[in-house]
């Protein structure tokens, strides 16, 4: 360990020396660009894996990200329980959380056979009712969400990194393996696509399409939760984090190829690497414009995104 | 027979005059009965676009602050006479909207949802950031009062008879476009694109028009706003108001001409007494999208006509039963 340090710190001289602090202030920048761009992939993985397995598309990730950062926050920091078990029980409540949104919201809307445009609307307005709710909780300050790890900073060719930036950037690797391979290697991944190309050939075969449709809901809000509590150490917790980044998320998915869960990632990666060079770079009071800019250039040349996903007319 | 047609648009008009005209001393009132007016306004245009061409915009405030801004800038930096600028912001907004609807209306309902949060949001960027052209958070202020033959709207009263009759106008003209050929090409997209494809209308042709339209009665709401405030900033422009323009369109019922009305000035009234509370404003919106999607989708109009409809058969079946007996 020591060892490894002293090699880092050589080499940052060496790069120090050399390459001046332009190198240095592109790496500092290149990881928070992966740090906030897998926390957009993880948000956008949610919204593919939603819409891969039930067609549909909601527009509150964002808020629900935020609702499960403040979860995590209250176990965590006020009372004060381990980590791990913060994060598996926020993971839990987000889980319930999201089939009761598919359960008692989505489904009545669905068994009305009212267009998609009023699932879209249902969403934006449960988003709105979370933020208040959230408000009237846990109030309007922002909060710091404590250090998950003991050690405050880990020295990367000279760039003080936190390490919940691994963290951030493993778990979103992870989740996209995993969800992609849950989705198209288990049985009960084909069962929820099956579920989303055709509701009733999927019944007649002996599929329980509420079931897989509610588990996806639930696990698309779990995955907001973790995202929330992964972004809580790096930018803290209030109510308003959710609201851009959802939306930003959302465009994520979009540029990627919706619905595909490499896509997802990739497009966060793209997002964030914009946002934060522009920000750097370019200018950083019009990095949203910059950012929804993309997104508007990306729907008009590039409808079904870079990795062509696979879009269902319904 | 023709009379029997102007009729029932009499009644309407005869109750907001006389209406009007028992508020006419209170200035109070009479602002709550302007942005009434503005709403009614803006939600129809958006009634144009989602309830009869079946696209949803949820960017609206975009049009609105291109109105407004256009029509503050102009009057205040350069001295354009107010009805010069509420032109020119016209012909921004038709540009602006023409150069939004060209790829909307390649999209399908949840993707042109997010295209026009994101086009709404860009529109907040830029007028929060760009201060050598909006003056940024500073807002413009100033903004002389709209007059009409060198009569200056200046009291709350004059402002509030053009305003009713700009509602009037502009009522007018979605009737005359809904009852056109352009209007049922809007329903036959609504109701199925691949048909009305299939009959021969230009489905993009017609989608990127209800989208021109539907910006214009927005744009128009937007300067009249300016002039009655006298002073813009961002804040107002913020993405919540467009949510607040669809609130009021799904509340009120989309697809008729009572629907966006009743939705607007219900709501606008709501928000004023709920002043105090402001923070619970928002979730008033989220509730109130909630309730309209899960147990009203016609909306309150659509309530109104259920209820008549019911009272009507009931009767009927009473006058069946007497006349048995």
């Amino acid at each position: 360990m020591e060892g490894e340090t002293e090699i880092a710190l050589f080499i940052y001289k060496y790069y120090k020396t050399t390459r001046g602090e332009f190198k240095d202030m592109l790496l500092s920048l290149t990881i928070s660009a992966i740090v906030i761009g897998s926390v957009y992939g993880l948000i956008a993985l949610g919204y593919s894996l939603i819409y891969s397995a039930s067609g549909l598309m909601t527009f509150c990730q964002g808020e629900i990200l935020m609702f499960g950062a403040f979860i995590g926050l209250t176990f965590f920091r006020y009372l004060e329980w381990p980590f791990l078990i913060a994060l598996l029980l926020t993971m839990l409540i987000m889980f319930v959380l999201g089939m009761l949104i598919e359960r008692l919201l989505i489904r009545p809307i669905l068994s009305r056979h009212a267009t998609d445009i009023y699932i879209v609307l249902a969403t934006i307005a449960l988003g709105i009712v979370i933020t208040n709710v959230a408000q009237q909780i846990w109030g309007t300050h922002a909060v710091q969400f404590p250090a998950i790890f003991g050690v405050d900073t880990i020295n990367i060719l000279g760039t003080m990194v936190q390490p919940e930036a691994f963290v951030c950037i493993f778990v979103g690797a992870f989740a996209m393996l995993g969800i992609h391979l849950f989705m198209n290697k288990m049985k009960f991944g084909t069962s929820m696509r099956a579920a989303a190309m055709s509701p009733m050939a999927a019944r007649s075969v002996g599929i329980n399409v509420d079931l897989t449709t509610g588990i996806t809901w639930g696990m698309s809000c779990a995955l907001a939760g973790v995202a929330g509590i992964l972004l809580g150490p790096v930018q803290g917790v209030s109510i308003s984090m959710g609201s851009t980044i959802g939306t930003k998320a959302f465009a994520a998915a979009v540029i990627g190829g919706y619905g595909n869960m490499y896509g997802a990632i990739i497009g966060g990666l793209i997002i964030g690497f914009t946002e934060t060079f522009s920000a750097a770079y370019i200018t950083s009071d019009y990095k949203d414009f910059i950012t929804y800019g993309l997104l508007a250039l990306c729907m008009v040349f590039l409808p079904r995104g870079i990795l062509k996903g696979d879009v269902y007319d319904r | 027979m023709k009379l029997r047609k102007i009729f029932p648009a009499a009644i309407p008009v005869i109750v907001a005059v006389l209406f009007l005209a028992a508020i006419s001393n209170n200035a109070y009132y009479l602002t709550i009965f302007v942005f009434c007016g503005i709403y009614v306004i803006a939600v129809s245009g958006l009634d144009i676009l989602f309830g009869y061409s079946g696209q949803i915009s949820l960017g609206h405030a975009m049009f609105y602050a291109s109105g407004a801004y256009t029509s503050g800038i102009l009057t205040t930096k350069f001295g354009v006479n107010p009805w010069l600028a509420i032109l020119a912001g016209l012909l921004v907004t038709a540009l602006l909207s023409f150069i939004v609807a060209l790829p909307a209306s390649r999209l399908v309902h949840q993707f042109l949802a997010l295209l026009t949060i994101a086009a709404g949001n860009m529109m907040y960027v830029f007028l929060s950031k760009a201060t050598s052209i909006t003056n940024a958070m500073a807002g413009i202020r100033q903004i002389p009062d709209l007059s009409i033959f060198g009569y200056e709207l200046h009291s709350n009263l004059s402002f509030a008879i053009f305003t009713l009759l700009a509602v009037f106008l502009f009522l007018f003209i979605k009737l005359r476009l809904i009852n056109s050929s352009t209007g049922r090409a809007f329903m036959a997209i609504r109701e199925n694109t691949t048909a009305a494809g299939g009959m021969g209308i230009n489905v993009r042709k017609y989608k990127i028009m209800a989208f021109i339209i539907s910006a214009l009665f927005t744009s128009f709401a937007g300067s009249m706003y300016t002039h009655f405030v006298g002073y813009i900033s961002p804040e107002t422009f913020e993405s919540s108001l467009s949510t607040m323009l669809m609130t009021m369109l799904l509340f009120g019922g989309m697809g008729n001409t009572a629907g966006p009305i009743l939705g607007a000035v219900v709501i606008a009234v709501i928000n004023e007494s709920l002043q105090s509370f402001n923070t619970y404003k928002t979730l008033l919106y989220g509730i109130l999208i909630l309730v309209a999607v899960l147990f009203m989708p016609r909306g309150c109009y659509g309530l109104v006509t259920d209820l008549g409809i019911k009272i009507k058969t009931l009767s009927r079946k009473l006058v069946k039963k007497n006349v048995k007996n």
